[in-house]
């Protein structure tokens, strides 16, 4: 137990940088871009493609493996003022709502990446199911991760699963206000 | 309750209340949308992907914030400070004006309120509670009123958003926020002056004359980011995305190369922060791409256009009823949420009662910022209540009057649009 807790923090340590990696490199490649374009008077189409795809993958990569629950932005006037009992009780309730409708989906999600393999990107001539790729792992990942909201509310966990706003946590992640 | 559209409707907000991030929420509603009308579930995998793949415009997002971060890291913020201190610190209520002033420079950089508060705010909160001279809830209540310009004044974040379901130029979106935001400033300024009068607020020893030219040498390279930002997109060199981008890598290099103030570690754990708060935010947009199409979908916002239509609603009347609509749900619904579920469903009613869309952009997003000050859910007021370990009640209590003087700015940006679209047109908008 102790051994696959430390496995997964590494793991978590891991996504966390590839996610930075992502950010980085959309960031470079913007930079990139204006100087090919308005210095070298070289337009590139390319990097469009580039910074485009790193932003699709670090949504969906972060939401699936690094972002906190309460990194989440989320509507929590109610949640936030009910009694412990009521929120493990509304815990179950979205919990597997949400892993219900996202495992009954996955097969057609399944389906549209892989059928997209029929097209290639403009520049970068990337098949499409390899672009839409990180879908997968992002449905399967809120399927779990709703399914363990779900046994948290119905276990009872120590602490609420989800902060109130009031929490630094959440701050920095709704800064784009 | 059969009909699909109801079915969702009824599973989003549900879900929402419960607690489930918004996100999540639009995109199980728009699963059992499909599911229920019989259409295939992978048309809304579909819109989420495409959606986000082909919208560049929205990468400005996840600079802007990275720019901020950086500014905010990089030492840019505590120079800037200073130099208001020293422009606008020796009346009585000095700090007060130090902390409008600030958030009007800083706005020009970074396009994001909550960057405002968190970083700039931070500082000028300790500088004004430091000797007991200001209540600490004074602090916090201007700090949140004054951040609301930041998304205001260009660059900005919400502008964006309301850019990509408005189908509107982010640049001309970008000039209609300037006169707004300066009015607002304004006003704020004159709300601290009576404020400083009635409690008289203590005069600060005034920073010697002497000593301005090496803080203004010290903030320069800072103050020049707004310039270069707003020469670089309206003198047509940078796209407003690209100028994104430039802002960061500006920020990031005086503050490695002349303040040498920023790490590599400090720089990747930027990068890192920045990661977190694009995916949270990213979710909600995929969600609301999804949820649209839905929406779009069930014909809502024309029938909407036409049931307001019927309804034989003046400009005027329909001006003031999205108003009291959004600052409502402003009370409930955070900023980038109303942008990208409320604005959609209005926007064509907006066009029928002949509303100019930048216009109307700007009126969304000055509501939405409203929203984040008014009780109870104001995540400013929040972030403000925190950083200075005050109770939200007595922070509410000082918001008041600016919240009023604010009120007050949105009628003026509501009923005079040649105000707002002054200097749209300047730059060449037809509207």
């Amino acid at each position: 137990m102790h051994k696959l807790r430390t496995l997964l923090k590494k793991l978590a340590g891991a996504a966390e940088h590839i996610s930075a990696l992502l950010l980085g490199s959309m960031f470079a490649v913007f930079i990139l871009q204006i100087v090919f374009r308005y210095f070298l008077d070289l337009p590139v189409g390319w990097t469009v493609e580039w910074v485009t795809l790193a932003w699709l993958w670090g949504i969906l990569f972060s939401f699936a493996f690094v972002i906190r629950a309460e990194d989440m932005i989320r509507l929590d006037i109610v949640y936030s003022s009910v009694p412990v009992p009521v929120r493990r009780a509304l815990d179950v309730f979205s919990g597997l709502s949400c892993a219900g409708i996202f495992l009954w989906t996955l097969p057609d999600a399944w389906g549209y990446v892989e059928f997209m393999q029929i097209e290639r990107t403009a520049y970068l001539r990337l098949p499409y199911n390899w672009v839409f790729a990180i879908y997968i792992p992002f449905h399967i990942a809120v399927i779990i991760r709703m399914l363990l909201v779900a046994w948290s509310g119905l276990r009872g966990p120590a602490e609420p699963t989800i902060e109130t706003p009031n929490t630094t946590a959440t701050l920095e992640a709704t800064r784009h206000d | 309750m059969t009909d699909p559209f109801t079915l969702a409707m009824v599973l989003i907000l549900a879900l929402a209340i419960a607690g489930l991030p918004v996100g999540l929420a639009m995109m199980c509603g728009s699963f059992l949308y499909l599911i229920s009308a019989g259409f295939d579930p992978s048309l809304a995998t579909e819109t989420l992907l495409q959606g986000i793949f082909n919208s560049y415009t929205l990468l400005a997002i996840p600079l802007f914030v990275l720019a901020a971060d950086l500014m905010n890291v990089g030492s840019l913020a505590d120079r800037l400070l200073r130099f208001c201190q020293a422009l606008v610190g020796r009346f009585r209520g000095g700090l007060g004006y130090v902390n409008v002033v600030s958030s009007v420079i800083f706005s020009g950089m970074s396009g994001s309120a909550v960057a405002d508060a968190v970083g700039m705010g931070k500082i000028v909160i300790t500088m004004m509670t430091r000797n007991g001279q200001y209540t600490p809830s004074y602090a916090a209540a201007l700090t949140a009123a004054t951040a609301t310009i930041g998304p205001i004044i260009p660059p900005s974040i919400p502008m964006v958003l309301y850019a990509l379901v408005s189908d509107q130029s982010v640049g001309y979106l970008f000039a209609a926020g300037l006169a707004p935001g300066l009015l607002m400033a304004l006003l704020m300024a004159g709300m601290n002056f009576m404020l400083a009068k009635k409690h008289d607020f203590p005069v600060d020893e005034a920073i010697p004359l002497s000593q301005f030219p090496a803080i203004t040498a010290n903030a320069f390279p800072a103050l020049m980011l707004p310039v270069i930002l707003l020469g670089g997109i309206y003198g047509g060199i940078v796209t407003p995305t690209e100028a994104a981008a430039l802002a960061a890598a500006y920020a990031l290099s005086v503050s490695v190369l002349l303040y040498r103030s920023v790490s590599f570690a400090q720089f990747w754990e930027t990068l890192k922060t920045g990661a977190r708060s694009s995916g949270s935010i990213g979710v909600l947009i995929a969600g609301s791409l999804t949820f649209n199409y839905v929406v779009t979908r069930e014909n809502i916002p024309n029938v909407l256009a036409d049931f307001l239509t019927d309804m034989d609603l003046s400009r005027t009347g329909f001006l003031i009823a999205v108003n009291l609509l959004v600052l409502l749900l402003g009370c409930v619904l955070e900023g980038g949420a109303i942008l990208l579920i409320v604005a959609p469903l209005l926007i064509p009613a907006a066009q029928a009662v002949g509303v100019d869309l930048v216009q109307f952009g700007v009126i969304m997003v000055v509501n939405a910022m409203l929203g984040l000050i008014t009780p109870p859910y104001g995540l400013l007021l929040f972030i403000v209540a925190s950083i200075t370990r005050q109770p939200m009640g007595a922070v509410v209590r000082d918001i008041w009057p600016f919240i009023l003087v604010l009120l007050g700015a949105l009628a003026i940006i509501t009923f005079v649009p040649d105000f707002v679209l002054f200097l749209p047109r300047q730059l060449g908008y037809n509207g």
